[in-house]
């Protein structure tokens, strides 16, 4: 066979052929992207991801979505441009959260014990269900980057607070009150971890009284449009083929 | 010659592999906490503790043990690390083996950072309940913001039992009686795994049509409209407004579910009380202070006073942890880790008593392989190479007071 042959010989060849590259490419690009996003979200996201007692009202709920719409971004750009497949952002979440899952449960519970209230993930698939359901209905990135970006940031404290609720119920304790997730905190002895290192309920946001939560939201949405931006440039970049020469194809 | 090099080639290559593959199986426990390897002036010269208490060597799951004595905060402080305006006190155990169910410095609980004072001395309780079984390490800490944690002795306690017999249970102010360790885990997974579904719908929507290589190819030849059907504009709209609806439903269902909620609760905590030591009688001159690197061996020459209206003798130089002593003045009833501890490590050229207004200059000689084995000798490689400790003396009645000493420390190599 030369190399200007077919290297299949029926429709029907190709079509199988090509649903076999789709699940390759699937099973591959979901598992590139746990691996990559993880990494990306433990060094950015880091303790606000991974303890109870850091998922406030001010700085969890800003930093947060900041750092975790990049992977969503670029891979949105890059499944959109190249396929018009409105799934980047969910991809993204289904990769991360597996990921985050699989390291809470057998690292943080598995071996070093931790209990699993204590160190959960924070939910990111509403906004992800929503940033891959406007790039569809909208059809634009711009658009996506704006509406979705803000959405992004918006849903991302009520998406999390059916799991984070029951954790910031009011307990006393040796006399002084504590959310659960405070006395978990304490409870769950973190060496590396002093109370120090904690960035929460820090911020000049103190004329919004408690109602700080929403106006965080909307902070954090704001940034996360900008930064939805710069990600989606780099997924476009990534996913050019001017790296190959035409003599190679 | 070539296939005698091949073999040996192959073989190498084979015995690379068994080595790397048996190194994989080879796990052995990780017990102690870097206290050897966290610089020596850091520990001689920022807290020091003494008067520990381990409450029991020994442990059943569920029952308390409590570590508690006293902790000095160095005046004389390095200037390579920041001062203990935030300060925690924590316990250096592998993970939660125990957990903290209390900490009290000068009796006020501490379950946030604090500010200590430097020259001052706290009294610290941590009260710990046994969780998870085996022998574990159980060290005191204090955490300093810029400095990094400040590990104190270890001693090895063992916790019997099992972790399934763990519980941890409180009422909340709401009056919900719960069990901390598995409290809201059925409604962590049940929310997870409902909008993981979701994710994964949303996903299999796409998924189950030809994705890359033909819709590649619609793009390329100009016919990108032609994949978004209005089908699939429905369908997306339904997620778009499923989600918010959801979002917002399940938002009011757990307002209600839990009406009283608060933020997390941090701060500062200041105003720690520390204990009102009495004013010392006994001054001390640090004359010269030489570590004999072979000898294992710190030589200090002492000029020391004693103003008080009783004879006094020097029975204990305290630093880093690790004690020693004197035997003909003090022994060691409290059950002090052994290897901390160098009983007949203290030698004093004349150690009989002052007599009140006496000043004599004496050579003291700290000596036991516990310079070597916690590292103390690094000190001559730090970057501040100033030696510091506690002294203890005793008078007659066994009344003990404690002097600081801080000076240069010269290495003699020979």
């Amino acid at each position: 066979m030369s190399a200007s042959q077919s290297a299949v010989r029926s429709r029907a060849e190709a079509v199988k052929v090509s649903r076999t590259f789709d699940w390759m490419i699937l099973f591959t690009l979901f598992f590139v992207i746990l691996g990559g996003y993880h990494i990306h979200y433990m060094l950015t996201g880091g303790d606000w991801d991974f303890w109870a007692d850091w998922k406030d009202r001010r700085l969890w709920v800003t930093v947060a979505p900041i750092v975790s719409i990049t992977f969503p971004a670029a891979v949105q750009a890059c499944l959109w441009w190249r396929y018009r497949l409105p799934v980047g952002a969910t991809i993204c979440v289904l990769g991360l959260l597996l990921g985050e899952w699989i390291n809470r449960y057998m690292n943080f519970w598995g071996w070093t014990y931790f209990p699993v209230n204590f160190c959960f993930p924070s939910n990111l698939m509403p906004g992800a269900i929503l940033l891959d359901t406007i790039l569809l209905l909208g059809g634009s990135m711009t658009l996506t980057a704006v509406v979705g970006g803000l959405a992004w940031g918006l849903v991302f404290y009520p998406g999390n607070w059916p799991i984070i609720a029951p954790l910031h119920v009011p307990v006393e304790y040796n006399g002084m009150m504590f959310t659960l997730a405070d006395l978990q905190g304490y409870h769950y002895v973190r060496t590396g971890t002093p109370e120090y290192i904690r960035m929460v309920e820090k911020g000049t946001l103190r004329t919004f009284g408690k109602d700080v939560a929403p106006v965080s939201a909307f902070f954090s949405g704001f940034v996360s449009i900008i930064i939805y931006f710069l990600w989606h440039f780099f997924g476009k970049w990534f996913a050019k083929t001017d790296f190959i020469s035409d003599e190679d194809l | 010659m070539k296939l005698i090099k091949d073999k040996v080639a192959k073989l190498s290559f084979v015995a690379l592999l068994v080595t790397m593959t048996a190194a994989i199986f080879y796990t052995p426990t990780a017990s102690a906490h870097g206290e050897k390897s966290q610089a020596a002036f850091m520990r001689m010269r920022t807290i020091h503790w003494f008067d520990l208490n381990w409450s029991k060597e020994e442990v059943a799951i569920n029952d308390t043990m409590s570590i508690s004595g006293k902790f000095h905060v160095f005046a004389g402080w390095p200037e390579t690390v920041d001062k203990p305006e935030v300060s925690f006190l924590n316990i250096g155990i592998p993970g939660p083996v125990f957990i903290r169910a209390g900490s009290w410095i000068g009796g006020q609980l501490v379950p946030r950072s604090v500010s200590l004072e430097l020259g001052e001395t706290y009294d610290f309780k941590v009260l710990l309940r046994a969780r998870r079984p085996g022998e574990w390490h159980v060290h005191s800490m204090m955490n300093v913001e810029g400095g990094g944690p400040i590990i104190g002795p270890g001693k090895w306690v063992t916790i019997t039992g099992s972790m399934g017999e763990f519980t941890n249970p409180l009422t909340t102010l709401t009056g919900q009686q719960i069990d901390l360790e598995t409290y809201a885990l059925d409604s962590i997974y049940f929310w997870h795994a409902v909008w993981y579904a979701i994710g994964v719908a949303w996903l299999l929507f796409w998924v189950k049509r030809p994705m890359f290589i033909p819709r590649h190819i619609a793009i390329s030849s100009g016919k990108a409209a032609s994949l978004i059907s209005a089908n699939d504009k429905k369908v997306g709209m339904a997620f778009a407004l499923g989600t918010v609806i959801m979002l917002g439903v399940t938002m009011g269902t757990t307002n209600e579910k839990y009406p009283v909620t608060t933020p997390l609760q941090a701060g500062l905590m200041r105003g720690i009380k520390w204990i009102e030591m009495p004013a010392t009688t006994v001054d001390v001159k640090v004359e010269d202070a030489t570590y004999r690197v072979p000898g294992r061996a710190m030589q200090m020459t002492l000029t020391i006073t004693n103003n008080g209206d009783s004879p006094i003798r020097l029975g204990e130089f305290n630093t880093a942890s690790v004690r020693f002593l004197d035997a003909d003045v003090l022994e060691d009833e409290s059950g002090y880790p052994d290897d901390l501890l160098a009983e007949e490590g203290l030698t004093v050229s004349d150690n009989s008593p002052w007599a009140p207004g006496e000043t004599r200059t004496v050579s003291v000689t700290a000596s036991d392989a516990a310079w070597e084995v916690y590292r103390l000798a690094d000190l001559i490689y730090d970057p501040d190479s100033r030696f510091a400790g506690l002294l203890f003396f005793f008078d007659e009645d066994g009344n003990r007071q404690m002097t600081m000493v801080d000076a240069p420390l010269i290495p003699s190599f020979i």
